[in-house]
This record gives C-alpha cells, sequence and structure tokens, in this order.
C-alpha cells in the first residue's frame, strides 16, 4: 500500500461500510480501531508530501464543473485530530461500553466512520464546491451522530440541526456568489480574486461564510445550540464531537480569514460609525466568545454541559490566537486546537466512564467517587489541569503563547479578557471534580468499581498525551507548524521544551523539572521530616459541632459557588434565548396564515386576485 | 413507429373500452394497463430514435405547419412522454369503485398528456392541457369517497376558470401575431412584447399555473392530495403538475424569453415557496405536509423558470427530475403510516428501511449533496444570482429561509419517526411497498450519475429553439433584462 490520499479515503470509507455491514459484531470496535490506526498512520505517511498538496485520483464532472481532492499541510494538521480523536472514541467503545453502555453500538460506530469521513473529505477539499459538499457531510453526519441516543438528545439534536442548515445554506450562497462574480470555485482562483472586490461585496462575503463557519463553531452570537447537541450525545460521541467538530467551523474561518481575506485586507475594512477594523471585531468576538460561554459552564448542574459550554470557550482562544497574526499567536491558536482536543475528549470519556457506572452525570447526585474510580480520578485531574490552563499540561503552553503574543503586540485588553475566561474556568473545572470525584461517597455508589480497561485505557493513554505534550510541546508543534506555514506564516523559532522569541521564551522542560523538584522536596520534607497525620475515615466527620452519622451524607456540591453567583447572576442575559424564542414564534404564526391561506373557501377571488395584481405588476 | 401514435392509440383504447368491456367484464381490469405498456414501449423507440438521429417535426395528415398540425419530436417531448407513461404505469390507482371507469380516464390522460408534451402549436396545446385537466378531475374523484369528490369539486371550479383564462391568453396571442404555431411565434416576440402580449403571458401563467400548483391558484393541491388515493396523489404532483410546468417551459423558451411578464412568474414562484414551505411546517398531517412541500418545490421551478437561460433552464428541469421521482416515492412510503404526524413516533424503529429512505429523500428536497436536489437548487442560486441584478438578495434570501423551515418539518418528522413511541405492532406496518423501491433505485441511479444526466438535459435545453433560431442568436435571450429593466418594458 503506498499512502496517498486515495488510500486515506478508502480506509475512511471502507471503515464506514464496513461498520454499516459489522457494526453490531462485538469486534466492530476493534476493528475500527485498527482502521483509525491505519488512517493516522497514512496521514503520517503522508507528512512529506504535503508540501505541495497530496492529491487524489477521484475526480467528478457534474454540470461542467469538475469535483476533486487535495490534501494541505492546514487540512492534515486537523485531519491527524480527527483520526486521533476516532481512535481514542472507539477504543472507549470497543468493549464493554459498547455491549451495556449504549443503546446501538452499531449506530455509534457508523455515525462515527460517517462523521471521520466526512470530516476528512471536507479538510481535503481544494475549492469551494467540494468544501461545501464536505461542510453539508459533515453537518448531516453530526446529527446523525447527536440523535442515536433519543429522548432529550433528540430535541438538542434538532435545534442543532436548524442552525446547521441555516449556517450551510448561508455558506451555499457566499459559494454561488463567488462562483458567479469570481468565475472559478478554487481556492488559489478565489484568493487571488479577492483583493479585487468591493468593499461591500466583501463585507457580504464575510458575513455569510462567517456565519455559517462561526455556526459551526458555535461562535457568539450563535452559542447557544452547541452545549446541549454535544452534552446528550452518549459518552465516546460526545469526546469525538467535543474534540474536534466544531473545529471544521474554525477550519471554514481560517481559510476565509486569512487564506482568502488576509490579515492586512481585514486592518483596513472598518466598521462604519465606530471606525473598529473588522481584525479587532473578530478578536472581540473570539474573546466574548471565550468569556460569555465559560460564565455560562459555571453555572451547569450536569456534569456534560459543563463540559460541553467550556468547548464553546475554548474555541475563542483558537481564533484569538490565530488573528494576533504573528508567529507566536498564530502557533498559540492552532497549539490550542491540539491541546484541547486531548484534554476535552479525556474529560468526555470520564464522564461517560461515571455515567457508564452510576447512570447519571448530575453534579449533585455524585460525589466521593475517587476511592471507587481512582483512574478515572487521574484522568480527569490531568484533564483538568490542561483546561484550566496550568502547568505542567499542555493547556497551559498554548494559551501562554495567545498571552504573550496579545502582550507583545499591544493588545492588553484582549488579554484581560483572556485571563477573565481562565478564570472561570478554573472555578468551573473544580467545581466539577469536587463535585464528582472527591468529597463523600453517596450510599448508592458504595458498591461500584473502577470501569474495565477498554474504558480506562483511553483515558489514562490521552491524559498522559495531555501530559507529555505540555512537559515536551516541541512534539506537538512539529505538527502546527505543518498548518501554520501552510497558511502563510512565518514558523517559530520552536524546540523540544518550548519556543525562543525576541522578547522571551519558554521552556517547558526548565518549568516542569522545577515544578517536580519543588514538589519532591516539599514531599522530601513532608515525609522525612516526621508525618504528623492521622488517617480517618471518610465519614468520620462532624459540622457545626454536630456529630454526623452515616447515614447522613455530608457533602457540599448543590449551589456550588453560591455567592459569586448571586454576585455575577444579573448579569447573565437572556437576549439570544428571547430572540430565538421569537424567531421560533413568528414562523409558527406565519406557517398558520400560510395554511390558512391554502384553506380559504373562495378560491377564484384569489385566481382573480393574483391576475389582476400580475396585470398590474407587469403593465 | 411515428410519434403521433403516442396520442392515437390511447385515446382509441380509451374510446374503444366501454364497448370492449360489454364483451368481457375483465376487459376492464387489463386493457388499460397494457395499452400503456404498449405506449411505454413506442415512446421508448421514438425516444431513442431522436436520439439517434435528432429532433424532428411532423406535420399532421401531410399538412404543412402553419395550416396543419405539428408535432414536435424532440428530447423534452419525447423524455415527457415516456416518463408520463411510465409513471401511468407504476401509479395505476387500486382503489376505486369501478376499474374500467378509471382505465378510460388514465387512457385519456396518456394520450392526451403525451400530445401535450409533443404539441408545437398553442391551439394544439390547449386542447391537450384542458383533456388532460377533465381526466384528473375525474381522477381527483377517483376512489368515490365524500372528501375525495368535494375536493375534486373545488379542482374543477379553478381548474375551469383558469383554462378560461389561459384561452384568452392564446386569443390574445393570435390577435397579435395571427399564429398559433409555436416556431412562427419564436420570430415574432417584437410584435408579443407590447401590453397585449405581456397580458396574455399573464394570463396562461394562471391559468396553466392551476395544473403546475402556481401559488395562489393552488388551494385545490392540499385538499385533493390528502383525500386521493396515495398513488393518485402520487401521479398528480409527480408527473401532471410538471405537465403544467412544460407548457409554461416551451412557452418561455420559444415565444416569451425575456418578457417582463415573467416577473409575474417570478414572484408567484418565489410566495409559492414561501407560503408552501411555511404551510407544511404548520400541517398536522403527513398527506398534507407532502401536498405543501410539492408547491414549495414546483414554486422554486417557476422561479427557475421565469429567470429562464440555460442554468434557468437546466435548474427547472434537474428540480422537475428530483421532484418527479422523489414525491411519489414519499407518497407511497408514508402510505404506510397513519397519517397523523403525532401517531408517527416510532413508526420508524419498527421497520427501518422505509424511514431512512423517506429521511433520504427529503434530503433530497433540502438540497443536501451530492443529492440531485442540491445541483438544482445550486443551479437556481446560481442562475439569480447571474440574471438578477437587484433584489437578488432578498429572492436568495426568501429562498434559502424557506428552505431552513423544509429542514425544520421534514426533520421533526424525521425525529418523531425514530424516536420512542409505541413500536408494538410490527406486523401491522408493511415494508417499503414495491413501486415506491422502483422511485427509489430510479432516484438512486439519477444520483450516481447526475453528470450525465445534466449533459442530457443540457442537450434537452439546447433542443428546445428551433435549429434556425439557435443558429441566429448565439445564447438564449438574456431574461436580466426582463427581471429588473422596468424601464424598456412594453
Amino acid at each position: 500500500m503506498i499512502p496517498s490520499l486515495d488510500l486515506l479515503l478508502a480506509l475512511a470509507f471502507g471503515n464506514l461500510g464496513l461498520m454499516l455491514l459489522a457494526g453490531r459484531n462485538p469486534t466492530a470496535g476493534l476493528l475500527s480501531m485498527i482502521l483509525y490506526a491505519l488512517q493516522g498512520w497514512v496521514l503520517v505517511m503522508l507528512m512529506p508530501a504535503l508540501a505541495e498538496g497530496a492529491a487524489s485520483g477521484l475526480a467528478f464532472q457534474v454540470f461542467g464543473w469538475s469535483l476533486s481532492w487535495e490534501l494541505n499541510g492546514l487540512g492534515w494538521f486537523f485531519a491527524i485530530i480527527t483520526v486521533g480523536a476516532a481512535f481514542f472514541s472507539a477504543w472507549f467503545a470497543a468493549g464493554a461500553w459498547g455491549v451495556q453502555g449504549t443503546r446501538s453500538p452499531w449506530a455509534f460506530h457508523v455515525t462515527l466512520a460517517a462523521n471521520v469521513a466526512a470530516m476528512l473529505l471536507l479538510l481535503a477539499s481544494r475549492d469551494l464546491l467540494t468544501l461545501f459538499i464536505g461542510w453539508e457531510l459533515v453537518t448531516w453526519a453530526g446529527y446523525a451522530m447527536m440523535i442515536q441516543s433519543g429522548g432529550p438528545a433528540t430535541r438538542a439534536a434538532y435545534k442543532y440541526l436548524i442552525y446547521g442548515v441555516a449556517g450551510g445554506l448561508a455558506v451555499l450562497a457566499a459559494v454561488v456568489l463567488i462562483q458567479v462574480q469570481a468565475g472559478g470555485l478554487g481556492f488559489a482562483a478565489v484568493a487571488a480574486w479577492m483583493p479585487g472586490i468591493s468593499t461591500g461585496m466583501l463585507w457580504a462575503l464575510m458575513l455569510l461564510l462567517g456565519v455559517g463557519f462561526g455556526i459551526k463553531m458555535a461562535f457568539l452570537p450563535f452559542h447557544r445550540w452547541q452545549a446541549e447537541a454535544y452534552g446528550e450525545s452518549p459518552g465516546p460521541a460526545a469526546a469525538f464531537l467535543g474534540a474536534i467538530s466544531s473545529r471544521m467551523g474554525l477550519f471554514g474561518l481560517l481559510i476565509l480569514l486569512v487564506h482568502f481575506i488576509g490579515l492586512a485586507r481585514l486592518d483596513e475594512l472598518l466598521l462604519p460609525l465606530i471606525g473598529l477594523d473588522a481584525r479587532i471585531l473578530w478578536m472581540w468576538l473570539s474573546a466574548l466568545t471565550i468569556i460569555i460561554p465559560t460564565f455560562i459552564a459555571l453555572k451547569q448542574n450536569d456534569a456534560r454541559m459543563l463540559l460541553a459550554w467550556h468547548g464553546i470557550g475554548q474555541g475563542g482562544y483558537m481564533l484569538l490566537g490565530v488573528l494576533v497574526g504573528s508567529e507566536l499567536g498564530v502557533a498559540g491558536g492552532l497549539l490550542h486546537v491540539f491541546n484541547y482536543a486531548t484534554y476535552q475528549a479525556v474529560l468526555f470519556l470520564v464522564m461517560g466512564a461515571v455515567v457508564y457506572r452510576t447512570g447519571t452525570a448530575h453534579l449533585d447526585r455524585l460525589g466521593g467517587l475517587i476511592t471507587r474510580m481512582p483512574l478515572s480520578y487521574v484522568a480527569m485531574l490531568f484533564a483538568i489541569i490542561g483546561l484550566a490552563g496550568l502547568p505542567p499540561m499542555n493547556g497551559f503552553v498554548s494559551k501562554w503563547m495567545v498571552y504573550k503574543a496579545l502582550l507583545d503586540e499591544g493588545l492588553p485588553l484582549l488579554f484581560v479578557a483572556a485571563v477573565i475566561g481562565t478564570l472561570g474556568t478554573i472555578l468551573s473545572v473544580f467545581k466539577l471534580i469536587h463535585n464528582v470525584f472527591l468529597g463523600q461517597l453517596r450510599v448508592e455508589h458504595e458498591q461500584i468499581r473502577e470501569v474495565p480497561f477498554s474504558m480506562w485505557g483511553p483515558m489514562i493513554a490521552l491524559s498522559l498525551i495531555v501530559f507529555i505534550t505540555g512537559y515536551m510541546p516541541g512534539l506537538a508543534l512539529d505538527l502546527v507548524m505543518v498548518a501554520q506555514t501552510s497558511l502563510g506564516f512565518a514558523a517559530l523559532d520552536y524546540h523540544l521544551g518550548g519556543f525562543v522569541t525576541d522578547t522571551g521564551n519558554l521552556n517547558m522542560l526548565a518549568v516542569v523539572s522545577v515544578l517536580l523538584l519543588g514538589m519532591g522536596i516539599g514531599a522530601g520534607i513532608f515525609l522525612l521530616g516526621g508525618n504528623k497525620s492521622k488517617r480517618v475515615h471518610q465519614l468520620d466527620n462532624y459540622a457545626g459541632g454536630h456529630f454526623l452519622t452515616t447515614e447522613v451524607r455530608y457533602h457540599y456540591s448543590h449551589h456550588f459557588y453560591a455567592g459569586l453567583l448571586r454576585l455575577i447572576g444579573p448579569w447573565y442575559i437572556t437576549l439570544i434565548k428571547r430572540l430565538e424564542g421569537g424567531i421560533a414564534a413568528l414562523t409558527d404564526t406565519l406557517a398558520a396564515g400560510s395554511d390558512g391561506l391554502y384553506r380559504t373557501a373562495y378560491t377564484p377571488i384569489l385566481m382573480l386576485a393574483a391576475t389582476v395584481l400580475g396585470l398590474a405588476l407587469v403593465l | 413507429m411515428n410519434p403521433e401514435i403516442l396520442i392515437a392509440l390511447p385515446l382509441l383504447a380509451a374510446f374503444l373500452l366501454p364497448a370492449a368491456r360489454r364483451i368481457d367484464a375483465s376487459v376492464g381490469i387489463w386493457w388499460g394497463p397494457l395499452v400503456v405498456l404498449a405506449n411505454l414501449v413506442i415512446a421508448a423507440m421514438a425516444w431513442w430514435k431522436v436520439q439517434l438521429i435528432g429532433p424532428q417535426s411532423i406535420a399532421l395528415g401531410g399538412f404543412a405547419a402553419p395550416l396543419g398540425i405539428e408535432l414536435r419530436a424532440d428530447h423534452l417531448g419525447l423524455s415527457a412522454a415516456v416518463l408520463l407513461n411510465l409513471a401511468v404505469l407504476l401509479l395505476w390507482p387500486r382503489e376505486t369503485p369501478d376499474k374500467a371507469r378509471v382505465s378510460t380516464i388514465l387512457l385519456v390522460l396518456t394520450g392526451a398528456g403525451c400530445g401535450l408534451a409533443m404539441s408545437a402549436d398553442l391551439f394544439n396545446l390547449y386542447v391537450f392541457f384542458e383533456l388532460v385537466a377533465v381526466a384528473t378531475y375525474g381522477l381527483a374523484a377517483a376512489n368515490g369517497k365524500g372528501e375525495a369528490l368535494i375536493a375534486s369539486l373545488r379542482y374543477l371550479i379553478l381548474g375551469a376558470l383558469g383554462s378560461a383564462l389561459a384561452l384568452l391568453g392564446i386569443a390574445l396571442v393570435y390577435a397579435k401575431t395571427g399564429t398559433l404555431n409555436l416556431t412562427e411565434l419564436g420570430g415574432m416576440s417584437e410584435a408579443l412584447s407590447g401590453p397585449a402580449g405581456i397580458g396574455a403571458l399573464v394570463l396562461m401563467v394562471v391559468g396553466f399555473g392551476v395544473k403546475a400548483e402556481l401559488f395562489p391558484l393552488n388551494n385545490w393541491v392540499p385538499e385533493v392530495y390528502a383525500h386521493t388515493e396515495s398513488r393518485v396523489s402520487a401521479l398528480m404532483a409527480g408527473i401532471i403538475s410538471k405537465l403544467g410546468i412544460l407548457v409554461l417551459l416551451r412557452l418561455i423558451a420559444e415565444v416569451f424569453g425575456g418578457s417582463p411578464g415573467l416577473e409575474f412568474l417570478l414572484w408567484v414562484g418565489v410566495l409559492g415557496v414561501v407560503t408552501g414551505e411555511l404551510a407544511a411546517y404548520g400541517a398536522k398531517d403527513m398527506r398534507r405536509v407532502l401536498a405543501y412541500s410539492s408547491i414549495g418545490q414546483m414554486g422554486l421551478v417557476a422561479v427557475a423558470l421565469a429567470l429562464g437561460g440555460e442554468t434557468g433552464f437546466i435548474a427547472a428541469l434537474i428540480l422537475m427530475l428530483n421532484h418527479l421521482l422523489v414525491k411519489p416515492a414519499l407518497f407511497l412510503i408514508a402510505d404506510a403510516w397513519p397519517g397523523s404526524l403525532k401517531a408517527l413516533a416510532g413508526k420508524g424503529r419498527a421497520r427501518p428501511l422505509g424511514a431512512v429512505l423517506f429521511v433520504l429523500l427529503a434530503l433530497s428536497l433540502i438540497g443536501v449533496p451530492p443529492l440531485p436536489g442540491f445541483w438544482g437548487k445550486y443551479l437556481l442560486l446560481d442562475a439569480i444570482f447571474t440574471n438578477v441584478t437587484e433584489g437578488a438578495g432578498l429572492l436568495v434570501g426568501l429562498i434559502l429561509a424557506a428552505t431552513v423551515v423544509e429542514a425544520a418539518y421534514f426533520f421533526r418528522i424525521a425525529a418523531r419517526l425514530f424516536g420512542s413511541g409505541e413500536a408494538a405492532e410490527e406486523s401491522k406496518i408493511p415494508g417499503l411497498p414495491a413501486v415506491a423501491a422502483l422511485f427509489v433505485i430510479a432516484f438512486l441511479a439519477l444520483s450516481v450519475q447526475t453528470g450525465r444526466v445534466g449533459d442530457y438535459l443540457k442537450e434537452v435545453v439546447h433542443g428546445l429553439q428551433p435549429q434556425e433560431l439557435r443558429m441566429a442568436q448565439s445564447d438564449f435571450p438574456d431574461p436580466a433584462a426582463s427581471v429588473n429593466g422596468k424601464g424598456e418594458r412594453l
């Protein structure tokens, strides 16, 4: 087998076919894991060929347009994360979860394979028509994945669908407009045509494509669909969707803003009246996308919703970093795509494991699981440190790069906004791990055990990646540079431990070594200098002078951060929610009106009116 | 064999049927389908002949065109004839108190439809159109139920008034030009560029629009489709509505290209899309949803037709072809389920094949790539952005907003089908009807071979104008002027 894009697509679609036929078989998970691993191998082997672009031999002629595919560095970077996320999700589902954890393992394996195949097709697009085809396939494959657990997931997926279809049609309108105006659809041709177009046309295209791609990324103000849709999906499906699905929107936005329009042209596009330029507008939207969903996450009582709301916020860092435009910022933004995928997958997998064992993800109904599921706890601990962006995990590196790039480029207010987002993240991930794993175990959970290897294996493997790429970010930056140079930016000066810039550098090898050394010294003093601590049972406890019997559990989880929420509670607004409701009500009203129109008894009157009005219109 | 047999054979058979039936009662059952089958074979052979030697003009009885009756055996006409025969054969009604009577109706419909597809002059178009209309009035009431009779009466009144208006339009054309032959009219478009010509176009759009389900002449659609047998609904939505469009297509391509009257058709189409999709969103039972969706799709076709040009006509044809295959299949698949949308819960789980295909076909109506409906919508948007300079954004916005509504109601249904519900009575739900399977197979073939079909449709569109005219004009008249240039009209 010679590695090529054709082989990659053949493996992806072959996997889809195989899962359709044999998805019910207990070995289906293992089989698809092998196929994802093979796809990953093909991608790695394709790396040297990316400079010229790895073209596919597939070609179709439809209505005079030729459809063909070619993978470049940017697509490759996203593709490798996609295949990786699919591999670990399939692993999680390969064993016990596939047998008992889901209504239909067949549905899971098929939709996962469909999503991967659709995403690879999208990422390998070389013109706007193939991009749109891939885009729609990704939208519908995502819908199929979200809908599989039924019940509340159906409603969430329906909402996603309405947003997704609207976004897709906005993209379609832009694609046709470009085709008519530019006379071609190839990325290179469009990028060459863009500089000559009028400002009004540019705004129109940016609005259409920006809304279309932004919806997939749950960019503000289109953020309301995502948390429910991802959160209600079954564990490994949520892990896959959370890790990579909405990054397809980022892929589109990067092509639009960086490749087509160019950051320099964005600077020239001034907003009327306010005087802000389009780049700053996008950056502030990114910053708001970081802050608002993160603080909505803080309020959630369902662990999966909390994670999903965070996923929306984290997307903001990625676009913010890239829009800074310096080597450091772009590298930071793209590195965050990779880092985020790793820890978000762990978090959803851990919650999938918790749901598998306890049947709930409600933060008021869990607690103390550390004694029963220690491996899951360790995986979550690693991942939340990554999500919060603290050393020594990988999330720290990418966020640090974005912060530093913002300060270097003289954007302190955006830096503050990004830090406020991180603050909210730290608060809510503490709530998450405390309410699920710390505190006292509930009576009904005393009998549960750790999940089997098929489920903790991927969690632990991924959390090791979270640590290792935090310790040695150069490993991940190898991948990032492929995308960065493909986007037309200069490469960052990096090494295994971090990066070097004119204004400073970061060496995680040193940072983590010092951190571990400090922890080692502390532990040494503690252990050698006479350990005075006394082990007590979890339930050997008292409150306000009262002894608590073992019947009364004392785990503070309800109304977490009540004080803080009392302070910031009035700041939460429901404008977008009301707008959504308004549009739905308007549609209902118009629908009832149209239905009534078709039920009129005196039909010839309408015919007469149409004739008279028609004649009046044209004569 | 000569294409005029396509008209003569079914009409003769329809005429003979009442007599033949007296000899043996069973004749009423097999006579009709057999004749249509024979007609299908003849149509296919004629179609193949056109592929080999190109379009031909036939002068009936040996009289030349201006005086005699001209039939045109071209790509469009014979493709339509083949599809009509095929659809009638596949969708032969079953629920009827009198099989022989329905056979007569369908034979008249087939013969008149073939005539309509091949007619090259306005008078014959009108006559055949009227014959088709009369046959469908009967067809709508064929199951003998009270509701169907009332719906059919509603249809009859509207259709009859429409025909009168269309006849008025034709009379205007005749008064202005002195001929009704389309080839000759094609050379006299300046005579029809005045108010009388434009008015004639509007009147004909209204008249023929009743059958083509154009807004607001389509109030009969939901009533009729909701109460007839699903096969009849499938037949009417699938092919008979396309015959109305076919008349308009010939008129616009050959005579009225670039007429300001097309602006009327454009807005009628847009309003049809918007109101049809919205009404489908509000509808509570499956038959009405499909009927309203049909109105929306025909609205799209009307918009494409009004924009014209090669892109617009191809868009119209591919949208029609898509709808022709998809809608009958949807009617037949939905036939196995209860009518009320509320009762659909869980029905897809019992027999998933039908439900999955329902979703797939709905996706094509919505316009999801790479299904054929997508290419239709893409070409339609292409035609709008190319031909309309002012208000293109509004047009596209309305059509795409209606598409979102379309996706919303179809996937509300899909979610119900696969949602939880009492899926217990599995045995009561039949699988996929064989005829629906045939339509689905044809649809899949179209999806796979969209490229080739697209090439053929291009040839069809190129064949629409007479040879000498095509030589004279490098391309079709640009309707951009008609849609925008209000200053130059009259």
